[in-house]
């Protein structure tokens, strides 16, 4: 266990993370030349492509260090945002150090410092490491005084490297080994395994990403599930070096990985702690929390003819995402799709994404809702995520939605500003405290619907990106909803009705017909675009029709271009709902449900 | 044995030459010296020659460009005797013709008329001696008015003037004054044209540079149906998109065969031909085209052959274009039910708007209809 090192990568975007996790793969011979391929550790497509890791992922690598010892070091790669912030915690708790990675030319910025809030929050042990030193305009000078004013860390001892260039690779290796604490844990004691996350094999169900705390995993063992309770037998164990390396058992301090028979990654809770059924531990290890969907949004496909391919992607993609729920809803407007809960508006993005690209599905999402408790005059109570389903106002005893208890780590300047915005977004009892000096948490109850839609890009931009944001659920209180319908040439658009607080209605009706009015193209007639409030227009765009087109000749040498050209417009016609007597593009459901911040 | 084709064809002449390069024009043009003229007339002759196997029966033969009327009469000439002995022109064939206004001279319209052109499209573009400098066009409005009056006195059946409307900035009464001289001049057919900025172009250039800036579309809209009111009130009748004329025997029997699949051979650079259910068309660059028969290759660049949905497609695009419309009877008949289908709730939708005129089975555009006659196809397609 000595010889055990578990570590993250902390970093801003940009600053060369996969690049470095990719050195260190390769310096260690964790890959073949043939195998390797940038960015190894984000294996889909849409984590290459933004530059985001989604899932956690990790790789035990061996090295043989200066000293002669040869190493175990398991690199564990995280996530990095809110909407997976439980995720993001697990890891961390799985690990003992962590590289905080600065580009020489950067310097730090603000991700890095609220990356470095969580990673202390874990106590974690911190090495800087000063990347891309070959660029010209690196200023390592610079960037160490920086390290040490705005992180208040030791920098000089900082290590210097360029990850692209393979400058370096030893020091870092060297200073995991020599500056990184080894795991602490007994092996002989009573199971403690952590699931930190959870990847789907198609052949063996769910694969379990742990560290294991106290004790040992052996095959054979029966296994439980301390929060599920669900027992299971454990089937293998191992390695996780880019590909699975079966190994006879895993001690304290290790990092592996877990199969046990469990069909899908649905069947678990990340953060869930794995012990043994004969020899139990007395206590879960802490932190646990169910990963629960807080934001609903109803799935439609563009074309009805693809309803039972998205019937296949979602089953599908809930094997891999434990937070995905799904379950049938239609839509006068847009027929049958599926009521879906994410666990926040980025990993609906990414199933919206995923959904997209990897099963090719063209869809149209409503508008996101949290839950709403309902109380009707006749003294039952429903839960409401849907607006569909939301009762007849004058039957409505009472609402209440959930709040929030949010906590924003930033650096003292901003404190006026994000209090500015905590107000905005109804926020109550907002307070702050000195973590250190310079560092500020805040914190405030807010009701979750104001916070999941584009609270942390606002925060982000207010803080100019130095503030960090995490969340816990608090309670229900009493609120004033409303529904706002949104009506198309008198048509009401199901798929646009919202819930939404009273003293914002009348503004999200107007917003929403503003985005329709630029994004419904005009069409032969004129089109009236009404936001409404039980029944009471409170805003109207009007699109006028259309009148004159680009009528070029037609003689013999257009007509195959310009059949071309309208053939490949008629197909857009494919893309658009009908709503009425109207055209409107999948674009316009898009664009209406992007925050309004611009405005 | 020759199949001959039912319907009789048309024949296209494409003559690339122009004096200058107009700054709007996305056409195939060139501007070259005697040689080239003398080149493209050997290659014509050997297309020419070479296209008598299609086995198609000319009633109308049309030179278009570029100039035409920049040739010669005697280099016409020797192009429709090429014409005549090759390949199979009616006696009585229409002949038409481009004209640019600086060609007109009484001379050259008794020698156009002595070469049996009866149908004279005159390139007028504007009667404002400020919109022509605009366009780049070297004749003044006077010398518009007065080859118009040439081609007139010189016999022309029709005699068409092709106007530019919604230059920037133009207004209703500019546009107003327009088609009143039109009307005045007593030609009989106009082909009027909304000024399009295309890449590539001066224009196009300059539209990117942002000094350039086509006109809104209300003010298109408010110009094009204008010119149907005010040509409507002088008995005139729109019968396509972008053309007029004084009486149904003044429209072009040419180009209505652009618009109804009726076999067409086009000859020279750029010119597209289509026969059944085959499109071709030449080597756009007028030196690629020659070298190409000079070395005894193919002077075509592209073919397509059109699926029954293409041709069902392109008869609703280019139906719904002209003032006869379409008859959806005989589209089903010729297309079947599956292919020709239409959006049948839109189609009640365009009519009730007022931009279609539902009659039965025949649909046809109204005026507010040709304005949006793009849109048109789209939206009566399923």
């Amino acid at each position: 266990m000595d010889n055990v090192r578990s570590f993250c990568i902390i970093a801003h975007i940009d600053h060369g993370k996969s690049t470095l996790a990719d050195r260190l793969i390769q310096f260690c011979g964790g890959v073949e030349e043939r195998d390797f391929r940038d960015q190894i550790l984000d294996s889909m497509d849409i984590e290459r492509e933004r530059g985001i890791t989604i899932k956690s992922n990790t790789v035990t690598l061996s090295y043989t260090a200066k000293n002669g010892e040869t190493y175990q070091l398991n690199l564990i790669d995280t996530p990095g945002h809110v909407d997976f912030s439980h995720e993001v915690r697990r890891s961390l708790m799985s690990c003992e150090g962590a590289l905080l990675l600065v580009d020489a030319s950067q310097g730090v910025e603000a991700q890095t410092v609220a990356n470095m809030y969580l990673a202390i929050e874990h106590n974690l042990e911190l090495v800087p490491v000063i990347n891309k030193i070959d660029l010209p305009a690196a200023d390592v000078e610079r960037v160490k005084e920086e390290i040490e004013e705005d992180l208040g860390l030791d920098a000089e001892h900082a290590i210097l490297c360029s990850a692209k260039k393979g400058i370096g690779i030893e020091g870092v290796l060297e200073a995991i080994v020599a500056r990184l604490p080894a795991p602490t844990g007994d092996p002989k004691a009573p199971l403690q395994a952590l699931i930190f996350d959870a990847q789907y094999d198609p052949y063996r169900g769910a694969v379990l990403l742990v560290r294991v705390m106290q004790g040992t995993l052996r095959p054979g063992q029966r296994l439980v599930l301390m929060h599920t309770e669900i027992e299971h037998e454990l089937e293998e164990v191992g390695l996780l070096q880019l590909k699975k390396v079966k190994v006879p058992k895993l001690e304290a301090g290790s990092v592996g990985y877990v199969i046990a028979g469990i069909r899908s990654v649905s069947d678990i809770n990340v953060g869930d702690t794995i012990t043994d059924a004969d020899n139990p531990a007395e206590k879960p290890l802490p932190g646990y929390k169910e990963a629960k969907p807080v934001v609903f949004s109803s799935v439609y496909p563009m074309s009805t003819e693809e309803y039972p391919e998205l019937v296949k992607a979602l089953e599908k993609l809930k094997l891999n995402d434990a937070a995905l729920t799904y379950e049938k809803d239609s839509s006068a407007a847009l027929g049958f799709g599926f009521r879906c809960g994410f666990l926040g508006l980025l990993h609906l993005e990414v199933v919206q994404e995923r959904l997209r690209r990897e099963y090719d599905l063209s869809l149209i999402l409503s508008a996101p809702s949290v839950r709403y408790r309902v109380t009707t005059t006749d003294g039952n109570t429903t839960w409401v995520d849907n607006p569909s389903y939301f009762p007849n106002p004058a039957e409505i005893e009472r609402t209440e939605e959930p709040f929030i208890k949010a906590a924003v780590m930033m650096p003292e300047r901003y404190v006026g500003a994000v209090m500015e915005l905590c107000r905005e977004r109804r926020g109550e009892k907002t307070t702050f405290t000195y973590l250190a000096v310079g560092r500020v948490e805040l914190t405030s109850e807010m009701p979750l619907a104001e916070v999941v839609f584009d609270f942390n890009d606002r925060l982000k931009s207010t803080t100019q990106g130095y503030g960090s944001f995490d969340y816990e659920m608090l309670d229900y209180r009493d609120t004033d909803l409303v529904k706002v319908d949104i009506l198309v040439n008198a048509e009401p658009v199901d798929a646009l009705s919202q819930l939404v607080h009273r003293d914002r209605a009348r503004m999200r009706a107007l917003h929403y017909c503003e985005r329709l009015e630029d994004t419904i193209p005009r069409q032969q007639f004129k089109i009236a675009i009404q936001g409404a409030i039980g029944g009471e227009i409170v805003a109207r765009k009007t699109i006028n029709a259309y009148r004159k087109d680009v009528t070029a000749k037609c003689y013999g040498g257009d007509i195959s271009r310009k059949r071309k050209l309208l053939e490949k417009q008629k197909k857009g016609k494919k893309r658009m709902k009908m709503v009425g007597s109207v055209e409107i593009p999948q674009s316009a459901f898009v664009a209406v449900l992007k925050t309004d911040r611009e405005k | 044995m020759i199949i001959r084709e039912v319907k009789p064809a048309g024949l296209y002449i494409h003559v690339p030459f122009c004096s200058s390069v107009c700054p709007y024009c996305d056409f195939a043009v060139t501007i070259a010296g005697a040689d080239r003229r003398s080149a493209y007339l050997d290659a014509l002759d050997r297309e020419v020659a070479g296209s008598a196997d299609h086995g198609l029966r000319f009633d109308t033969v049309y030179f278009g460009g570029g100039t035409p009327s920049s040739l010669a009469p005697d280099q016409l000439a020797r192009i429709l005797a090429t014409i005549n002995a090759r390949l199979d022109l009616a006696p009585d064939a229409t002949r038409h013709i481009e004209i640019n206004p600086d060609d007109v001279s009484r001379a050259a319209a008794a020698a156009w008329r002595e070469l049996d052109f009866t149908f004279a499209s005159l390139g007028v573009q504007s009667f404002s001696d400020e919109v022509l400098g605009f366009l780049g066009r070297r004749h003044g409005a006077a010398d518009a008015r007065r080859a118009a009056g040439t081609l007139l006195e010189a016999g022309f059946t029709t005699v068409s003037v092709d106007l530019i409307f919604g230059l920037p900035g133009q207004t209703a009464d500019d546009w107003r004054r327009q088609l009143e001289t039109v009307l005045e001049l007593g030609v009989h057919h106009l082909s009027c044209y909304q000024l399009t900025i295309h890449d590539g172009t001066v224009f196009g250039r300059r539209h990117a540079l942002g000094e350039l800036r086509e006109l809104d579309e209300d003010g298109q809209a408010d110009l094009y149906l204008m010119t149907h009111e005010i040509l409507g009130g002088a008995g005139w009748e729109g019968y396509e998109v972008s053309n007029f004329a004084a009486g149904a025997d003044h429209r072009s029997r040419h180009n209505r065969k652009y618009w109804d699949h009726t076999p067409y051979l086009g000859l020279g650079p750029s010119a597209h031909s289509f026969v059944g259910r085959r499109r071709w068309w030449n080597q756009r660059k007028s030196r690629l085209w020659t070298a190409a028969i000079e070395e005894d290759r193919s002077p075509i660049e592209g073919r397509e052959t059109l699926s029954d949905a293409e041709l069902f497609f392109e008869a609703v695009m280019l139906g719904l274009r002209t003032a006869d419309g379409i008859d959806r009877d005989a589209l089903q008949r010729r297309f079947g039910d599956e292919v020709a289908a239409f959006d049948e709730p839109a189609v009640e939708r365009l009519a009730e708007s007022g931009h279609l005129l539902v009659d039965g089975a025949r649909i046809r555009p109204s005026s507010k209809g040709m304005a949006v006659a793009e849109g048109l196809v789209r939206t009566v397609l399923p």
